[in-house]
């Protein structure tokens, strides 16, 4: 097993009944790294991470983390890692403050107390009030706190920003950059591509319990398809354009402009635009979300 | 370990100062007429002589003479009855809701996302299952030591407390089969009916067995009955050391049992269903 992997499953399956959530998972997921994990519901987004924990067990393949075996070594597993839930659910009837001192004290009382408030005062997160009383935002805050209040050297972070304010979520991703900083790995699913993007350096793309897609966030998005728009001095024909192969000309305005998708290589395009009078060029790079439905699109068309 | 004992037992601390407290009442109610009884024992004694022999049977050999006695007093007016089908009622529902209730409000994923294991986990709750029944015990026998002061009543604090010593055995045994049905059932409820279901078919398979003219069958099926080897009011003349360590034996094997159980099953999401059967590896 190599030591620079946080995390490593190799063919991990997982069943429910008739319902197979995994179907042969691998990932690899770098000390250090913060990394992404993308897919719609259902995908096997959450089942992975709740393997990752010991939470249930996996029908086949191999799975470590931080150099552990979650099954055999669960509690070493666990004392290291930081787990924020899809949704947090804990005791209604405690306060804020209370709920927290509990999950602490499962821990040992690990975390210093001061800096746990000082962590809950970076959250705009009120200790006092009782759960049961919190916005879903405040909920979210709450695991958020309890999931990074003893410093883990793994953060597994189901939605880590849902139901938050625009605000607190740049305080979270502000947190979880830190958490990288001082050398935690960070594996975090979302649905918000946007701060995939912003933070992530890898991510993985989850089809209906299949890993499709490993790559550097960026690499992912450079490799996808992306929008050109060309205007022309005068009116151009160009429909040669769209022989280029990975060309496709989406729209042309009384032959002053056109919209291209080019996929893969611009060398082909640009070469060909040589020969018009170009008088403005510009690209739109893929948004990850794109890039991620292009995925979705495609899985759509095999199924018919 | 300590965490969650000291954690499980605050939340259970309502429920032992409510059961606790009804249990309490329930004694200072029942004893100050103990001495009205001793006197009027003749008058009932004619008075019973017209009920009818089938619902006396349902007594098994009662008479006003053992009535009369403190020990056939408290069985019949406190422990027979009230005080074990009360109290098996907290001790399902509690042991029912030990690990499921947590697991169907979807708050088990964070407290096993924690350094506790899941034996750790349960076991910690078992113990504080057994010091809030206990607690509630204890109350319940204050409810009938304190105000037996008060009446003629020839008992010792500690004699009164062995039928409650049979009590917290069966209790155990209940609140154990709840919990090991909880780990095989679907939900809290299904697994609290069942143990339900199983504390009032053993209440009246032996009330039957206790009828002359019912078969054999009846009476060696009542063997296999918890409620068999409860004591109730009896044990004040002494404890039957073999039928409560029995018991209390029993309940350890249910409760090891249902560790093993959830040592190898997946933690239900919130709101999941299934049977749980197909889970077990």
């Amino acid at each position: 097993m190599n030591d620079s992997l946080a995390i490593v499953a190799q063919g991990l399956t997982k069943s429910y009944g008739s319902v197979r959530a995994l179907r042969g998972v691998h990932l690899e997921v770098k000390h250090g790294e913060i990394f992404g994990f993308l897919g719609p519901n259902g995908a096997g987004k959450t089942t992975t991470i709740r393997c990752m924990l010991d939470l249930i067990r996996p029908d086949g393949g191999t799975l470590r983390v931080l150099g552990l075996d979650p099954q055999a070594q669960a509690l070493a597993v666990r004392a290291r890692t930081g787990y924020l839930p899809g949704e947090l659910r804990t005791y209604d009837d405690l306060t804020v403050e209370q709920a927290l001192r509990h999950l602490n004290a499962l821990r040992g009382n690990k975390a210093d107390w001061s800096s746990v408030q000082a962590l809950t005062r970076r959250l705009d997160l009120d200790v006092r009030p009782h759960i049961k009383y919190l916005s879903k935002g405040n909920k979210q805050k709450v695991g958020v706190a309890q999931a990074l209040m003893h410093r883990p050297d793994l953060l597994l972070l189901d939605e880590p920003t849902a139901g938050l304010d625009p605000l607190v979520q740049r305080e979270v991703l502000r947190l979880i950059a830190e958490a990288k900083s001082h050398g935690a790995t960070v594996f975090f699913s979302s649905h918000v591509l946007s701060e995939v993007q912003e933070i992530a350096e890898r991510v993985a793309i989850i089809r209906s319990g299949v890993v499709v897609e490993v790559a550097e966030t960026s690499s992912l998005i450079n490799r996808a398809m992306r929008r050109v728009s060309v205007r022309f001095e005068q009116p151009v024909e160009v429909t040669a354009l769209a022989g280029i192969p990975g060309v496709k000309v989406l729209r042309q305005d009384e032959a002053r402009s056109a919209l291209l998708q080019v996929e893969g290589r611009m060398d082909g395009l640009i070469k060909a635009l040589a020969a018009f009078p170009v008088s403005d060029f510009e690209t739109e790079r893929p948004s990850l979300e794109e890039v991620f439905l292009a995925y979705y699109q495609g899985e759509r068309t095999e199924a018919k | 370990m300590k965490e969650i004992v000291r954690f499980t037992l605050a939340r259970l601390r309502g429920q032992i100062l409510g059961w606790g407290i009804a249990m309490l009442l329930l004694g200072v109610m029942s004893i100050p007429f103990y001495d009205g009884i001793v006197d009027q024992a003749e008058a009932l004694d004619e008075m019973l002589k017209y009920f009818p022999p089938e619902l006396m049977a349902l007594f098994g050999d009662f008479s006003m003479a053992s009535y009369v006695t403190p020990e056939g007093y408290l069985g019949l007016q406190y422990f027979d009855m009230m005080a074990i089908l009360i109290l098996g009622v907290f001790a399902i529902l509690t042991g029912s809701g030990l690990i499921a209730s947590d697991e169907e409000n979807g708050r088990l994923d964070l407290i096993l996302a924690h350094p506790v294991s899941r034996t750790a986990l349960l076991a910690g709750r078992l113990l504080a299952f057994v010091a809030a029944t206990l607690g509630i015990l204890v109350l319940s026998w204050l409810g009938i030591v304190v105000p037996m002061e008060f009446t003629s009543m020839d008992l010792t604090w500690g004699e009164v407390a062995l039928p409650f010593l049979s009590l917290f055995a069966e209790l155990m045994l209940f609140g154990t089969m709840a919990l090991l049905l909880s780990m095989l059932l679907p939900s809290r409820r299904a697994a609290a009916s069942a143990a339900g279901f199983a504390l009032i078919a053993s209440y009246v398979l032996v009330a039957l067995a206790r009828m002359p003219s019912v078969g054999d069958v009846v009476k060696n099926a009542a063997r296999l009955s918890p409620l068999t080897y409860y004591q109730s009011g009896q044990a004040i003349d002494g404890l039957n050391l073999g039928w409560f360590l029995g018991l209390l034996a029993l309940s350890a094997i249910l409760a090891a049992l249902s560790a093993w159980l959830f040592q190898r099953r997946d933690i239900r999401v919130g709101g999941e269903g299934g049977w749980r059967l197909s889970l077990i590896r």
